[in-house]
């Protein structure tokens, strides 16, 4: 598969829009993050590839190719792993990977390989009643990878996830990415996730709300970076000097305390900031700037880009 | 059936052997039909006067319980687990899942029937096994109808207490509560009811039909008769027909409806 497409799904539920003509693609070798508030219509989305919703309306292509959402769809190439997955907790980790295997046709060595990939060899004999929900999210994600699906398909993929458990998911989005294969997720952890991804599909209400890589999000939002100077014990004319030329570029510190201010400065000015600050080394002992968060790019971009 | 479907099946029984209820109510009904077992050949008295017909009264009230028990939680355990979508994103049909998982779960039922009717033939002694096999069958046909409708009400509820709850009120109605209600039936009209009527009421009821059959078939008409059953009861095709129904109906419907839902979670 190179390329997947959704087309103008509409899925209501009674008088309640779930998902109002929503068009999504889905390349190769990308990893591609769904965003937006509860009821956006993320799971929606995702449960209509898979076949769990049936659509209202939608067309579904896989290399320009129309495909059926109906009967089996493309279920055979989608590794899925939903949220909070629990399973059945008289089963050990190892006899349900074992089930899905056989259901999907996977040899039983692979069982080993998941199993040591998602670091739960050591617990594959005890019953899923004794694994945290951590070590149940890894083995959700071992059966969603069981099969080197070309799709992969997360929901809170980061739910209950230690350190260990978020390198073993960075590991497989980054091998997914590599030998060419899809990921879409979605996910509320927007600062664990934003590096990890490709692209981002910021939805709400059941409508596309605009979307692109991280950095052209961060961009569109065009929320200011603020700017912190650490002043050297100089002169009073120096600092106004360096406050002038800071100025002549259009920047005013917003706030001033002691041997420190701060400027918040808009992406595109940041350049210009940093050459007329180095006109004053004997001034500014330190410069740290700092990125606008990712929830307030995210909340300015909900309120201002039209739905598409 | 598919690859899916069959890794259902064997998944579906496997996990029933480890299901401790399952395993503590199939003991019981083992330890129970051996106590009769031995209880007959102690009394020595014949199979079809005594050990059939009391391991006929205990089999109509366990066997429906163990069968309710491994169905009730076939959907909306995987429902509360969040394994249904999970189920369902496999390349398997709706109906494909639900027969997968209903004979899964109808051969462990087979086996725990199997093994207590085993149990009590041995306790039994060897004169009365052929007797006690006839009880096989029809004992195994009413543990599936039971699973059968345990999964229908798995397949309409949404929290695994909520099934667990109507499987006791079915337990009560259709094993305890029904013939009291065709008795009232038959007092509340002052006979005026037909004995064709109750006869056909006592066998729609799976519990009621494999009663009145085995009573019939162990002791004779003469038992019925002393009940005031006195009309002829439906034939052999008519009750294998009242068992499919019983035992294809809830699947069917179960499938129907998981077909029609519009979100599968």
């Amino acid at each position: 598969m190179k390329r997947l497409e959704l087309r103008e799904v509409t899925v209501n539920f009674g008088a309640v829009h779930a998902l109002a003509g929503v068009t999504l693609a889905l390349s190769a070798g990308e990893v591609l993050m769904l965003v937006g508030p509860n009821g956006a219509g993320k799971s929606t989305l995702m449960n209509v590839l898979l076949g769990l919703v049936r659509p209202d309306h939608a067309e579904l292509r896989v290399d320009e190719e129309l495909r059926s959402l109906r009967g089996h769809g493309i279920k055979e190439s989608v590794g899925f792993l939903p949220e909070a997955v629990a399973f059945s907790e008289s089963l050990t980790g190892r006899q349900v990977l074992r089930f899905f295997a056989w259901a999907r046709g996977v040899p039983r060595k692979r069982i080993d390989a998941v199993l040591a990939r998602v670091g739960l060899a050591h617990a594959q004999g005890r019953s899923v009643r004794g694994y945290s929900r951590g070590m149940r999210q890894r083995l959700g994600l071992g059966v969603a990878i069981l099969s080197e699906p070309e799709i992969l398909i997360l929901d809170e993929p980061t739910g209950g996830l230690d350190q260990e458990g978020l390198t073993v998911l960075w590991s497989v989005l980054e091998e997914w990415r590599a030998k060419g294969r899809a990921v879409l997720l979605a996910s509320h952890d927007l600062a664990l996730l934003e590096r990890r991804v490709d692209r981002i599909c910021l939805m709400s209400r059941g409508r596309v709300k605009t979307e692109g890589t991280p950095e052209a999000l961060r961009l569109r939002a065009r929320i200011p970076h603020r700017v912190t100077f650490d002043l050297n014990d100089c002169a009073t004319e120096r600092v106004e000097a360096l406050v002038a030329a800071l100025a002549e570029i259009g920047l005013t510190p917003s706030e001033r305390v002691d041997r420190r201010f701060f400027v918040d400065v808009e992406h595109d000015a940041l350049l210009p900031l940093m050459a007329a600050q180095a006109r004053f080394p004997d001034v500014v002992a330190q410069l740290r700037v700092l990125e606008p968060q990712l929830d307030q790019i995210y909340e300015r971009l909900l309120e201002e880009a039209p739905a598409s | 059936m598919s690859r899916v479907g069959l890794a259902l099946i064997v998944h579906e029984f496997l996990e029933r052997l480890r299901d401790r209820w399952v395993i503590v109510i199939s003991l019981l009904f083992a330890l129970l039909a051996s106590g009769v077992g031995l209880y007959g050949r102690a009394a020595e008295a014949s199979a079809t006067a005594l050990t059939g017909p009391s391991l006929v009264t205990l089999a109509s009230l366990l066997v429906p319980l163990v069968a309710l028990v491994l169905g009730h939680d076939a959907i909306v355990g995987e429902r509360e687990r969040n394994t249904l979508g999970l189920l369902f994103s496999l390349p398997v049909g709706r109906l494909e899942v639900v027969v997968s998982k209903f004979i899964g779960r109808g051969l462990a039922l087979t086996l725990a029937v199997g093994l207590g009717l085993v149990a009590a033939m041995l306790a039994a002694g060897p004169g009365e096994a052929e007797v006690l096999a006839q009880l096989v069958l029809p004992t195994i046909l009413l543990g599936l109808a039971f699973v059968s409708f345990g999964m229908l009400i798995s397949a309409v509820t949404s929290r695994q207490v909520t099934a667990a709850s109507l499987v006791v009120v079915t337990w009560f109605v259709l094993v305890f509560f029904y013939d009291l209600g065709v008795l009232a039936l038959l007092v509340a009209t002052d006979g005026a009811v037909g004995q064709e009527t109750v006869a056909l009421l006592v066998a729609g009821n799976p519990a009621g039909l494999y009663r009145v059959v085995l009573m019939q078939n162990l002791a004779g008409p003469e038992v019925l008769e002393g009940l005031g059953l006195t009309a002829q009861l439906p034939g052999p095709l008519a009750q294998a027909g009242i068992w499919a129904a019983w035992i294809l109906g809830p699947i069917l419907i179960s499938g129907a409806f998981l077909r029609a839902q519009k979100v599968v979670r």
